[in-house]
């Protein structure tokens, strides 16, 4: 009796998840191409002399670089060495340690000659007991900062309140930002100061380069096969796609690895939350969220050219604990700004970015799971020819590929980072073994990242690390 | 009733999705097919180019006969050479790179695009006349000044800032309250640099304009170049109901340090916003004089974390009475007060100009 029922459900729902494959690779397509213009469009705004111009004018801002660092022993003095060498007039160095356990805090206070400082800091934002202060006698724009492990956000915090100058660069530890990278990445904030509020920058992987004495030197790809589908995956996802997104001032997220802010702004927002795991996208939703709510002018930007380095998961256990959490993150994300969904008083971001990440990027994992298990229900019941499941299988798989392949061919336009033909052959092959076994245990992580997220799960999991240089 | 899936039109995308992909890893090679012919011609014909290029700039005079049979890709490549030189070399080199630039028709053509329809092509035009510093080209780039488009204005504010004589960057003055944010810090950015040229200029606008932004800006730059004749007029500015406009005249008033604004210093430090407090303890730091150190040791006491700061950092730039004041600070019965005393006598040393 009931029958015909499921059988008609299970068409409708099959005729769905068709709609929604078509949606989802739209969704990315246009967002790719929209990355591409703007990416153009910058590109051509900027012409040679902008950098000494930034470089000597009185209206480039000071920056702090936030650093937390939690059990970096083995690159933290190379990387804060890095960081110290940076192209830019006036910048403040604040590195947290985090209570690491191992030996971070002794490395650092043994290579820069680290001496306890009585400095007084604004307590604008809470964060766990800072045990201590550190100056370089050396380096005056050294300060380290150890503290009670309190996570990311809190760290951030911490480095917030002691940090002096209007602008600060949020980033990981063990990440290497290219030389001129400040530089770059303030460009939108000297344009038009009090209006830009953030910006962000580009993340690339840095696995497979060659890198030493903090700095990458020559950039090639990584020889396994896991790392090389993250480079396609960023540059589709966090290069284009965020590019797209900053096109209408609806940029969601900047990432937690490399992102410029006004002090003043993310202060008066709150900064960073504490009990979230998505601290980075939930701090700029709340910035979109401040601003909108009190009709303030405002502009979060995406700018293409400044580059940090940074090295991706190559074990499928770290990967898989590393896209929990960031699904964990947007949802909670999500959920904590459920209010702005829909709603016109939030404008381009409530009407068009926020159910955009929650249709295309939070809820469909769910989606995409319940066609993998549909196609072979309904092929089995005779609902579906086997030829019709496999001209779907490969319909979704084409369209992925092809976003992904354009992704490819727009970076070598666009910025050229991997010279080699071959490198960009070994991309494109990246593009395709994505949708093999990938693309299916990411969407199978995001789904158990749901159960976690309903669990209450806020760990963060420890990132193995290489070392880079070492990889 | 469920509906049926026709699969024609499926297998019909599918084709279409293989013949894109295929479209696009040929796009991607015939991209760097193309790139990679032309570096290596690039590669061929630039050394043969910049070698004629060095010996017309160092004859005199500059002589440019060897260019004239110039196909379109060496012209291209010479007119971007010019440009990277231009950026670097000034003095008698930059005026050769001009002749040769002018003689070689570039100028006429980039005047010529100062005009086009394309407000990037009239940006892109007007930055380069702004790198080959040729005086010729002022005219145009100050009417470039008034363009609708923010592109054309910010390139032309730059350029009018490399090559202008003090008349033209007069016409930047204006622009300090431009509609476009972005236009009028790039105008305030070259004066900066350029400004103490027409000190006068700038500070008649502080004086008349109507524009809040404009007036900020200029009240600004009167600091940052020391205009001590704009004296009367940040007294009056520090006493502004506006508080961004006291903030900023306390803040250039500070830069210049003419001895009439102490007192005035003194009573902003109870000012109602933090900002201008926080201002006035930073200039009372530039001053050094023993008789702040009553106003700033109340300071110290300040609600707000900044203004505490500067007042306790002034203490320690004013010397033994204001070390004594510090040390006295250490027995204060506020925790936040003993604090930030602490924090400067162990320091010792005078904290980096913050803004």
């Amino acid at each position: 009796m009931i029958w015909p029922y499921v059988v008609a459900g299970l068409e409708w729902y099959g005729v769905f998840i068709l709609l929604f494959f078509f949606a989802i690779n739209s969704y990315y397509l246009v967002l790719t191409v929209a990355g591409f213009w703007r990416t153009l469009r910058v590109f051509k705004e900027v012409r040679r002399p902008d950098q000494r111009r930034l470089l000597r004018s009185p209206l480039t801002p000071p920056i702090s670089v936030l650093a937390p660092a939690f059990n970096e022993e083995a690159n933290v003095v190379d990387n804060v060495r890095s960081l110290l060498m940076l192209d830019y007039p006036l910048f403040e160095v604040i590195l947290v340690n985090d209570g690491s356990n191992d030996g971070t805090l002794g490395r650092l206070v043994d290579a820069f000659g680290l001496r306890r400082s009585a400095r007084s800091f604004e307590r604008a934002l809470p964060c766990k007991l800072i045990r201590g202060v550190y100056e370089s006698p050396t380096y005056s724009n050294l300060l380290v900062v150890d503290k009670e492990n309190g996570g990311k956000a809190d760290a951030l915090n911490a480095g917030l309140n002691l940090s002096l100058y209007p602008l600060f660069c949020a980033i990981d530890a063990d990440s290497i930002l290219e030389p001129d990278a400040l530089l770059r990445l303030v460009r939108p904030f000297v344009d038009a100061p009090g209006v830009t509020i953030a910006a962000g920058g580009v993340v690339r992987v840095a696995n497979g380069c060659d890198i030493h004495g903090g700095r990458v030197h020559n950039v090639r790809l990584p020889r396994r096969p896991l790392p090389l589908i993250q480079i396609v995956e960023y540059l589709r996802a966090f290069l284009f796609g965020r590019m797209g997104w900053s096109t209408g001032n609806s940029l969601l997220v900047i990432s937690g690895a490399f992102g410029l802010f006004e002090k003043r702004a993310a202060v008066l927002a709150g900064g960073y939350a504490i009990d979230s795991v998505g601290e980075d996208m939930e701090l700029v939703v709340r910035m979109h969220r401040y601003r909108r709510e009190r009709r303030q002018p405002y502009r979060i930007g995406f700018v293409p050219d400044p580059i940090c380095w940074t090295e991706v998961p190559v074990s499928l256990r770290v990967l898989r604990r590393q896209r929990t959490r960031w699904q964990r993150g947007l949802i909670d994300t999500l959920v904590r700004h459920r209010a702005m969904i829909g709603r016109p008083r939030y404008g381009s971001v409530g009407m068009i970015a926020l159910p955009g990440f929650l249709m295309f990027e939070m809820l469909s994992p769910l989606v995409e799971l319940s066609g993998y298990i549909l196609l072979p229900v309904m092929w089995a019941l005779g609902l579906l020819s086997p030829a019709g499941a496999w001209i779907f299988f490969v319909l979704a798989i084409m369209y992925m590929v092809l976003v992904s392949a354009l992704a490819v061919l727009l970076e070598d336009i666009a910025f050229r980072r991997y010279p080699s033909v071959l490198d960009l052959g070994r991309l494109l092959i990246g593009a395709v073994l994505e949708n093999f076994g990938y693309r299916q245990l990411t969407v199978w992580w995001r789904v158990r990242a749901f159960w976690e997220y309903l669990r209450g799960d806020l760990s963060w999991g420890a990132m193995e690390r290489k070392g880079m240089g070492a990889a | 009733m469920a509906p049926a899936v026709a699969l024609e039109p499926l297998r019909n995308a599918v084709l279409a999705l293989a013949a894109a992909v295929i479209l696009l890893a040929l796009s991607l090679l015939i991209e760097r097919s193309a790139s990679a012919l032309r570096s290596l011609r690039t590669s061929r014909r630039e050394p043969i180019l910049n070698r004629l290029l060095f010996q017309a700039i160092q004859s005199s005079p500059v002589d440019a006969s060897d260019f004239r049979r110039l196909g379109r890709f060496d012209r291209k490549l010479v007119r971007s050479t010019l440009l990277g030189l231009a950026l670097d070399l000034r003095g008698d080199s930059g005026d050769a790179i001009a002749t040769l630039y002018r003689e070689l028709g570039f100028l006429k053509k980039d005047l010529a695009k100062l005009t086009s329809w394309r407000p990037t092509r009239r940006a892109n035009a007007a930055a380069d006349l702004g790198l080959i510093h040729s005086a010729e080209t002022m005219p145009a780039l100050v009417r470039a000044l008034q363009d609708s488009d923010v592109r054309v204005r910010q390139a032309a504010v730059w350029a009018v800032g490399q090559v202008g004589t003090p008349a033209s960057l007069a016409g930047l003055v204006r622009l300090l309250g431009d509609r476009s944010l972005v236009v009028a810090h790039r105008a305030q950015e070259v004066l900066a640099e350029r400004g103490r040229e027409i000190a006068d200029s700038i500070l008649g606008y502080a004086e008349s304009t109507s524009s809040r932004s404009g007036r900020l800006a200029a009240v600004e730059l009167i600091g940052w170049l020391r205009i001590t004749t704009g004296a009367d007029l940040l007294l009056s500015g520090m006493r502004d109901l506006d508080p961004e406009i006291r903030v900023k005249s306390v803040k250039a008033a500070a830069a210049i340090g003419d001895p009439r604004f102490l007192e005035t210093f003194h009573s902003r430090l109870e000012d109602v916003r933090w900002e201008v407090r926080c201002q006035a303890a930073k200039g009372l730091s530039l001053f050094g004089s023993p008789a702040s150190v009553p106003r700033l040791a109340a300071a110290l006491r300040d609600h707000h974390w900044w203004v505490r700061f500067y007042a306790a950092t002034a203490l320690a730039e004013i010397g033994p009475a204001g070390e004594e004041a510090l040390s006295s600070a250490l027995h204060d019965p506020e925790p936040s007060v003993q604090e930030m005393a602490r924090y400067l006598l162990e320091r010792g040393e005078a904290v980096l100009a913050l803004p």
